[in-house]
């Protein structure tokens, strides 16, 4: 699986992840988060200060010598960055994949992964590892580039101080589309999401294959902008109205975007805003880059995943120099090169992606500002009983 | 063993913290709860479309394997002579290829820009093969399954006596009458294997299903079994409906089981 089916599955797993009470509890933490089915998560209403259970590393450590081993998606850093950390750093740097986020934490859990440095996870898998106690605290000291992060990320709602997390790469959803198809001032003439319920896109038409952002994009289209209701008037008529999406236009549910616009399959899709800086490498031969088109709605779910380090990391010094190495601008713009998505740096704007030629100003709108950051809707762990509820209405979605 | 653990999962719990299933493996402590959600989608719900439509797409497609295989077969055993040999490795050797692999290769070919679209357009055939389309997915099953019906039917139709068919023809049957008659009585065993080969897995594919169509008009209890696995928060619910599969299939196997048995009685008498 690759880096997007993660964020397919983290959505799901979301509904119900969430922290052990006593241990948070113990710590203070529970004062500052709300409970979940009797345990404590953190939410943008009400952020969590994680418990910590020993202590960062001392300041002014020699970087370790040999091997720093990550833990990272597939395709998921640019190997032509990892040469350079070799490098500079004198090391060497070896890769164990993952391919789903819940099953990598049972497997950091009963020790088959022992990385130092972990890629990718999300705000609901660090609830798992911090319940499951992998995680050391970062020491900042080390990474004087935490300064480039976006302004909103370096006390998240899911790790205030960040204490044990620093962003990796940005995204937001919205709608990716074929500019010689659908004319730009489709989206903002209306109600932009209208759009995906057209018949006459019926067979050019895709929707995300997860079932909180599908269901969450119905909703606002109906103008509910709770991405974690739990009313079940409304996450009825959110799977309701999917129904009736289905019924026009019989949608590809997938995600798969990235291949599929490029190729000129679809001529829109609801997808995550990344997804089309990967579907430039999949353009055939001698078609423009500005058929690529992106509706970034005004309020949207924009979220992020980070870098994390582990308790039992035998090379902490240099895990922490690679985060601070990603963390650099140009090394950022070299990764995202490779990668595709857009790096959590408030350095790396939006003026500068479109001057550094890797971005034709048609994808600008598919780019995350720290302006759409803040306005962003964020998902957070559902009660389970809540959870069955948005999983039954996509079961009735997709069973069709 | 296997099929205790799937149930020790079904009437399991969840981890509230990590959400994995918790198997319960004393019956007598197991949970209920969800099998009654499960069997009202089934019975009343959702789920009940995605059983129909499961089982119309792998009857179209076992019938269809039958249509195309019983021939490819029968000529196989009777008249490829000296060539048997080459034809036989022609059917079998698109499948040392991953079924993975071939289905991506499909999906290259049926695509607008496919050579295969292309071709068919030629004959003013214009036609949108991965826009969910139910056909797309039967004749998916079909050429994924059918190499596995053509080789157990024709090692029956080999040891077939021909001599009773040529008789058949000297007491004056006509060609219908002998293969009705005749050939179909003697070749049931290979048939009835053959169905249950292709039948078992097509009911539990949901490969076929993602890589052609993706879309929900097509999805099929196998897709649910994957999400609710792989990508749910309700693993529970996949391993039930692994039961509830497994359950409607042992009737095929039922039916092989005591099919095979008469055949052994009628040999042995």
């Amino acid at each position: 699986m690759q880096r997007r089916d993660f964020l397919r599955n983290i959505v799901i797993a979301s509904g119900g992840i969430t922290l052990g009470g006593a241990l948070l509890a113990a710590c203070g933490g529970a004062s500052t988060s709300t409970t979940v089915d009797g345990l404590a998560i953190g939410t943008p209403e009400k952020p969590i200060k994680l418990p910590v259970t020993t202590d960062a590393i001392a300041d002014g450590l020699a970087n370790e010598t040999g091997t720093l081993e990550i833990l990272n998606w597939a395709d998921y850093l640019n190997p032509e960055s990892i040469a350079i950390f070799e490098k500079q750093f004198g090391i060497k740097v070896t890769t164990s994949i993952y391919d789903d986020e819940a099953a990598a934490i049972a497997k950091l859990r009963n020790g088959t992964f022992k990385p130092d440095l972990i890629f990718g996870m999300s705000a609901t898998g660090l609830a798992k590892l911090i319940a499951a106690d992998i995680l050391q605290p970062l020491n900042k000291s080390y990474i004087p580039n935490f300064g480039n992060v976006i302004a909103g990320l370096r006390n998240p709602y899911y790790d205030l101080d960040s204490q044990y997390t620093v962003p990796y790469m940005i995204y937001g959803n919205g709608i990716g589309y074929r500019t010689d198809r659908i004319d730009k001032n489709a989206f903002t003439s209306g109600n932009g999401y209208d759009l995906l319920w057209d018949s006459q896109y019926k067979g050019k038409l895709g929707v995300l294959d997860a079932p909180r952002d599908t269901l969450a994009m119905a909703m606002f289209r109906a103008g509910n902008f709770d991405a974690n209701t739990s009313d079940p008037a409304i996450i009825k008529k959110a799977g309701d109205d999917l129904i009736s999406l289905r019924e026009a236009t019989n949608p590809k549910v997938d995600i798969l975007a990235y291949t599929e616009l490029p190729a000129g399959n679809r001529d829109i899709n609801f997808t995550w805003s990344g997804d089309l800086f990967t579907a430039l490498q999949y353009l055939p031969e001698g078609v423009s880059p500005s058929v690529l088109g992106f509706w970034y709605p005004p309020k949207t779910i924009t979220t992020n995943d980070f870098f994390c380090i582990t308790k039992t990391a035998k090379a902490p010094v240099l895990a922490h120099q690679l985060i601070n190495f990603l963390s650099d601008t140009d090394n950022a713009l070299l990764n995202r090169e490779y990668v595709g998505y857009q790096p959590a740096l408030e350095t790396i704007t939006v003026d500068l992606l479109i001057s550094s030629g890797t971005i034709p100003e048609s994808l600008i709108d598919a780019l995350v500002t720290p302006e759409r950051y803040d306005a962003a809707l964020s998902q957070v762990t559902l009660d389970p009983a809540v959870d069955a509820l948005w999983l039954d209405q996509w079961t009735a979605f997709t069973a069709g | 063993m296997p099929f205790y653990a799937v149930a020790c999962v079904a009437f399991g719990s969840i981890d509230p913290i990590f959400r994995d299933a918790v198997p319960r493996w004393n019956p007598l402590t197991w949970d209920f709860s969800e099998a009654k959600v499960i069997f009202t989608s089934l019975t009343t719900g959702p789920l009940q479309g995605v059983a129909i439509r499961t089982v119309a797409y792998v009857v179209c497609a076992m019938l269809l394997c039958f249509l195309i295989g019983f021939p490819v077969a029968y000529f196989l055993a009777r008249h490829s002579g000296k060539r048997k040999l080459m034809y036989l490795v022609l059917i079998i050797l698109p499948f040392w290829v991953n079924y993975l692999m071939r289905m991506l290769a499909w999906v290259n070919l049926l695509s607008p820009s496919g050579l295969f679209s292309r071709f068919m357009s030629i004959f003013g055939v214009h036609y949108n093969w991965l826009d969910g389309s139910p056909i797309t997915v039967i004749l998916g099953l079909v050429y994924g399954y059918i190499p596995f019906l053509i080789l157990p039917l024709y090692a029956t139709l080999e040891r077939l006596d021909w001599r009773l068919i040529d008789a058949a023809r000297d007491l004056g049957a006509n060609s219908r009458q002998t293969f009705r008659l005749v050939t179909v009585p003697m070749s049931k065993a290979g048939l009835v294997a053959a169905g249950v080969l292709i039948a078992l897995p097509m009911f539990g594919d949901y490969y076929t299903n993602d890589l052609l169509s993706r879309s929900p008009n097509t999805e099929m209890l196998g897709n649910q079994i994957d999400f609710f696995l792989n990508a749910s928060t309700q693993p529970q619910r996949g391993a039930l409906l692994v039961l509830a599969l497994s359950i409607f299939l042992l009737t095929f196997m039922s039916f092989y089981l005591r099919s095979t048995r008469q055949n052994v009685r009628q040999t042995t008498r």
